[in-house]
């Protein structure tokens, strides 16, 4: 056995060039698969720009962004996508209307209103919603929700409005009322009688309203269950869990002090939430709204299964019973004809949307940074 | 405002913020009790004798004597309603032309639909299609398909402004006074002779072949592929995203390379998914050609991209939970950087970033819109493993899909769309449940 000799403690120069050399070919290794990632976002930005531009060069923009005929296979063909456009606009905005009150009302009510461990049983809720496959809202849309909407439609519908705007008539009928008796203080002597009376009237008056409006929608029939109505309910829910964990974490951003600033100056939950939480997070709110809205656009499933597919603007352009079409349905719908014929107008215009979709998506993912970022140095944080 | 009124106001706003949330809790459990409550149906259902003779004859299961008795029992029962229709036919023969016209047709319908209902007639040809030589194998559709035999339907078109209206007549009125009648009723009694249901718990529904495109056995095709894309994409996806995510923790300076990486990450974390399936087409497929048509290699990488990011940031954010004492300590001890982050952190980190690895597995498992154009058939058999590098396979997400929309015989085979996607939705869940699990042992080992 020769002599153990232990390592000495200073290195050779050698030693630590060979292993200064090390470490930068290992860092320089890492950095190379970090890039990955950017590189596939710059190959993912070339490969459909390169089979969307001969799209353009053939059939110019014209036609693309503001015909309303939309008729590939048809000879000569033609390509006027405005309807499909139009489609995933309308199918959109519908999620959006669905999905952003709810969202945050939900996220206000987890970051301030709820104990702690109820909390740790909503956000199960939330996660769940948030992982059940797309392909499985669409089933449920197309084989569950569709023949509701179709031979219940007016129930359906009547009932929502019920839903949407009972809470939000009762909100006007307390604040209303409240003005209202306010000023007649001066000239009642009771103001126990005077609301006695107003809230009443106003609460009649409030249910009479949606009555006729719901008992107007109940008359509606809807002939088709597969419509824009039903695809936005369902992007709207499947877009809530975004919206609802963006918001939530803006709103817990601001901090226990503002909200104890608000407290002490006498101000209820409410008013603390209302008048100073959301405007202090309101841009992260935003960024939650952007990504949500991303979301929807950017699903295709659901809209394939059960939005109808009908690529013409529905008339009127707002009427949500009619079936639409959307980008994202005509690519995934249209590429395994187009796959035969690569190389023609057909198939470049599918890359073609996916490059709208693309850019779009990318803008708004700059702007939700943007808005992060800027939220975050104006919190100091 | 008075005070009482802005209390109130108070109490209703708290109000609107659980109205959100059981809204949330109700769309929840609206989606989720159908696919529940009818998916597992496709597993524990009425079975009827039919059930068990494709089990034997198809899938060599069961007992052949208790069958071989049971069928014997059958076939009496359905005897008497084979000699009516021999009978009639007879009798057919007998009427005069006119007559007979009027009769042949009606009793035509009647026999297949019989034959839709029992599978052949004694004595007749075997048929072609699978579809054809066996009855009907559940309960509920024996039932639906009996109420076919009793009445004929005709669709009403007669106002032209409302949709048309279902008008159903027995079909028994058209026999009366013919030795067919007695068919209808004792039809309508004795089925339950005729097919012998019995409740059946066929776990086998998603280890079984399909067969005849799904109107027999199981979905173990898809699921198998679901299983290879999955772990396929895991393959790609573990590796590039933990190496990234230490790179960012622990090597990079924040400066304008790594807030551009960081920027590049996050767009491709908002790329939508089908844009991934088209680059996937125009790049693995067309461009370097990883395999020769769709393959199960080409969507795996194509998924792989789609999770990547989420990958990237759950591991940032377990490598940066790790307290800093622990960096600290092995560094002190003087231990260079990456054996600190090899024998230290990673290991430290090791369940968080399995917890994120476990939630992108269930996204990858569940996305379609990837594999469309790279990786999924509608019809396939299940593929050895070294079959993925060059063959296309069938997927539980894609098969839902193909399934309730192009499938000739949607309304036939509803027990096995929803089988599936109750299939997708326990894959899915079930990797959730693990997630949330791990993490609530984390966080209560970090406070503790």
């Amino acid at each position: 056995m020769p002599e153990n000799v232990g390592p000495s403690l200073i290195m050779s120069d050698a030693a630590s060039r060979r292993q200064h050399f090390a470490a930068f070919m290992g860092k320089s290794l890492l950095f190379l698969i970090t890039s990955l990632s950017t590189i596939a976002v710059f190959f993912i930005f070339y490969f459909i720009l390169k089979d969307a531009i001969p799209f353009f060069k053939l059939e110019g923009f014209k036609e693309f962004f503001t015909s309303a005929r939309w008729y590939p296979s048809g000879s000569p063909a033609e390509f006027g996508a405005l309807p499909i456009f139009m489609g995933t606009g309308l199918v959109t905005l519908g999620a959006i209307v669905v999905a952003v009150p709810l969202g945050i009302a939900a996220s206000v009510c987890l970051s301030d209103l709820l104990p702690f461990h109820v909390r740790q049983i909503v956000k199960p809720i939330i996660e769940v919603l948030a992982a059940i496959p797309s392909v499985a809202y669409g089933f449920f849309a197309l084989v569950v929700f569709a023949p509701m909407l179709q031979n219940h439609g007016g129930v359906i519908l009547s009932a929502g409005t019920w839903m949407i705007l009972g809470p939000l008539f009762a909100l006007l009928v307390v604040v209303l009322g409240d003005l209202i008796v306010d000023k007649l203080r001066n000239i009642v002597k009771s103001p126990k009688l005077a609301g006695a009376v107003v809230f009443p009237v106003l609460g009649i008056l409030a249910v009479s309203f949606i009555h006729r409006l719901a008992s107007q929608l109940s008359g509606v029939e809807i002939s088709s269950g597969t419509n824009a109505l039903n695809v936005a309910v369902i992007l709207g829910i499947m877009a809530l869990p975004t919206v609802v964990s963006v918001s939530e974490d803006a709103l817990q951003a601001t901090g226990r002090e503002l909200r104890e600033g608000s407290y002490a100056l006498g101000a209820t939950r409410a008013e603390t939430i209302i008048k100073t939480i959301i405007p202090a997070s309101i841009s992260g709110i935003l960024a939650a709204v952007i990504l949500g809205v991303m979301r929807a656009i950017g699903e295709t499933m659901v809209v394939w299964m059960a939005s109808g597919n009908a690529a013409r603007i529905p008339d009127p352009w707002y009427n949500m019973l009619q079936p639409v079409r959307t980008l994202t349905a005509t690519i995934a719908g249209d590429m395994g004809e187009a796959d035969h014929v690569t190389g023609s107008s057909r198939f470049h215009v599918l890359f073609a949307m996916a490059f709208c979709l693309l850019a779009f998506s990318f803008i708004m993912n700059l702007a939700s940074e943007l808005i992060v970022k800027r939220s975050r140095k104006k919190l100091g944080k | 405002m008075r005070l009482e009124t802005r209390k109130l106001l108070d109490k209703a706003f708290s109000g609107l913020g659980l109205i959100a949330i059981g809204v949330m809790a109700m769309a929840l459990l609206l989606i989720l009790t159908p696919i529940v409550v009818r998916g597992s149906k496709a597993f524990v259902f009425k079975g009827t004798i039919e059930h068990r003779r494709v089990m034997l004859e198809q899938f060599d299961r069961g007992n052949t004597d208790t069958f071989t008795q049971d069928s014997a029992k059958v076939a009496e029962a359905r005897a008497p309603l084979y000699q009516m229709m021999e009978d009639f036919e007879a009798e057919m023969k007998g009427m005069d032309r006119s007559r007979r016209k009027e009769y042949k047709s009606a009793y035509r319908d009647i026999e297949k639909s019989i034959k839709v209902l029992f599978g052949p007639m004694p004595g007749q040809r075997t048929p072609v299609l699978l579809r054809q030589q066996y009855g009907q194998t559940r309960w509920d559709r024996a039932q639906i398909k009996l109420h076919e035999v009793l009445y004929s339907e005709e669709w009403d078109y007669s106002n032209a402004d409302a949709m048309g209206v279902l008008v159903e007549t027995p079909r028994v009125e058209l026999f009366t006074n013919t030795t067919l009648e007695p068919l209808f009723h004792y039809l309508e009694e004795n089925l339950s002779d005729m097919m012998l249901p019995k409740t059946t718990f066929y776990w086998q529904f998603i280890t079984d072949k399909s067969k005849d495109s799904h109107i027999f056995g199981g979905i173990w095709p898809e699921v198998l592929g679901t299983i290879y894309l999955t772990l396929g994409a895991m393959i790609f996806a573990i590796p590039m995203g933990v190496i990234a995510a230490i790179y960012l923790c622990e090597y990079a300076k924040e400066g304008r390379v790594v807030s551009f990486l960081r920027i590049c990450i996050s767009t491709l974390a908002g790329v939508p998914s089908i844009v991934f399936g088209l680059f996937g087409l125009a790049f693995f497929l067309n461009t370097i050609q990883v395999s020769d048509s769709k393959s199960v290699l080409a969507g795996s990488l194509t998924l792989s991209l789609l999770i990547l990011p989420t990958i990237i940031r759950s591991s940032e954010e377990a490598i940066l939970a790790v307290p800093r004492a622990y960096k600290e300590a092995a560094l002190g001890l003087g231990a260079g950087r990456w054996h600190t982050v090899l024998t230290v952190i990673l290991p430290a980190a090791l369940p968080g970033i399995l917890t994120g690895v476990v939630i992108s597995m269930g996204r990858a498992a569940g996305e379609t819109a990837p594999i469309i154009f790279t990786a999924a058939v509608s019809v396939g058999a299940p593929l050895k493993l070294w079959e993925t590098l060059s063959q296309p396979t069938p997927a539980l997400p894609w098969n839902i899909y193909n399934l309730c929309t192009e499938h000739e015989a949607v309304d036939e085979i509803r027990h096995v769309q929803y089988g599936m996607v109750f299939t997708l939705v326990a894959i899915v869940l079930l990797l959730n449940l693990f997630a949330i699990l791990m993490r609530a042992r984390i966080s209560k080992k970090l406070r503790g």
